[in-house]
């Protein structure tokens, strides 16, 4: 089952998954598979046993506020999202699933028994964007302060955040209290309609130059 | 300065002031407090190029046998408790070197949410050392300048201090 390219690998994940696969696209001669948050467990079951995607490298969140706004192109999914990053060693080959979640419930069922790996990034992922992973055993904040308030990766998160450490002479010890400096905007402008993105979205595309080389 | 004719009968004669301050400044034992890429630059000035070992010092793994401590990196929110605790623990008397634009003032990152933005806001720093990361120069620099800051106090006569309060008590700035 070793796929020349990405169009084939698709042909046979398609009837694998199903209705839990929404859409999928190839950008740069990588597979993207959309998938449907509610079924996401029963999906990486799918792809892990029967497609043989042994190892989650990667699983991170996303806050798409605002995304593509400058360019005129606004994002029309959901706010979040959650993007995972298998490889499968026996056929020599890396897919990336990507679930969307609404603002209102940023939910998703946890892979951690799936893949053991999922443990820290969900974590992560938690901490930082604030998406709850049913099922994980001990959901907690991964790497901001002990009692930290909010979830520094959303876009509505202010850069320099809410409040500041200074060690306090009288009470002897290190505490925090609101922040002092002027706020400022650090947000650099991004061109996302690169001369790489450029006809990369029409369909065999990206096999074609996968196939020269 | 020695007495005349003291170093034929044996004898060597020294301020105790001086005397403390060559003991003090001539074995600063710091504490390991690598938080960043600061802490590579200091790997290296205490390895075979520069050599912190030529100024006695010795990196400790243990606040309680340190004389300084060298903040080489970005004290984050979560750091800074664990760091105030060492210092508290180092035995007196001590001193600090921040090490580094992050220690210093935040550096890169001064506006973070999660970053102090200088270690001074927790502990006291005698030497600052810019630079990102500054060079392990920089660094036996910073220690150097330590070294004649130390050497400038007084700790047995207590010359300055006497100074500072009687100035204080005299109602001048001091």
């Amino acid at each position: 089952m070793i796929h020349q390219n990405m169009n084939q690998l698709v042909l046979t994940l398609e009837p694998m998954l199903g209705n839990t696969l929404l859409s999928h696209q190839i950008n740069l001669g990588e597979l993207t598979l959309e998938i449907d948050a509610r079924h996401i467990r029963s999906a990486c079951e799918t792809l892990r046993d029967q497609a043989g995607f042994d190892q989650l490298t990667d699983l991170c969140g996303v806050d798409y506020s605002g995304y593509g706004a400058e360019d005129g192109d606004p994002w029309s999914g959901e706010r979040f999202a959650v993007v995972y990053h298998l490889i499968s060693y026996h056929h020599n080959q890396r897919i990336r699933i990507r679930a969307q979640l609404p603002e209102t419930d940023p939910s998703i069922d946890s892979v951690i028994e799936i893949w053991p790996a999922a443990d820290w990034f969900e974590r992560e992922a938690f901490d930082l964007y604030g998406i709850i992973f049913h099922g994980h055993p001990d959901l907690r904040r991964l790497l901001t302060d002990y009692g930290f308030i909010g979830h520094p990766f959303r876009k509505d998160f202010p850069l320099s955040g809410q409040v500041e450490m200074r060690y306090d002479e009288e009470q002897g010890r290190v505490i925090y209290q609101p922040v002092t400096i002027e706020p400022r905007i650090l947000v650099p402008r991004t061109i996302r309609k690169d001369v790489f993105n450029r006809g990369d979205n029409e369909p065999g595309h990206s096999a074609a130059a996968e196939d020269n080389a | 300065m020695a007495q005349e004719g003291t170093i034929e009968q044996g004898f060597a004669t020294a301020k105790l002031d001086d005397l403390v301050n060559w003991a003090r400044t001539g074995s600063m034992w710091p504490m390991t407090f690598g938080l960043a890429c600061c802490a590579v630059e200091m790997m290296q000035a205490g390895a075979a190029r520069y050599d912190l070992d030529r100024f006695g010092m010795l990196f400790r793994p243990s606040p309680r046998q340190s004389d300084v401590m060298i903040v080489a990196g970005t004290l984050t929110n979560k750091m800074a408790p664990a760091l105030r605790k060492v210092y508290d623990q180092m035995a007196e008397p001590k001193w600090v070197i921040s090490m580094g634009s992050c220690a210093n003032g935040g550096g890169y990152y001064h506006y973070s949410y999660s970053v102090v933005r200088g270690c001074d806001r927790i502990v006291p720093v005698d030497v600052y050392v810019p630079g990102c990361p500054p060079t392990a120069e920089a660094l036996i620099y910073g220690v150097l300048q330590l070294q004649k800051k130390i050497k400038k106090t007084s700790p047995i006569s207590r010359k300055r201090e006497l100074e500072d309060a009687k100035r204080h008590l005299e109602g001048q700035p001091t």
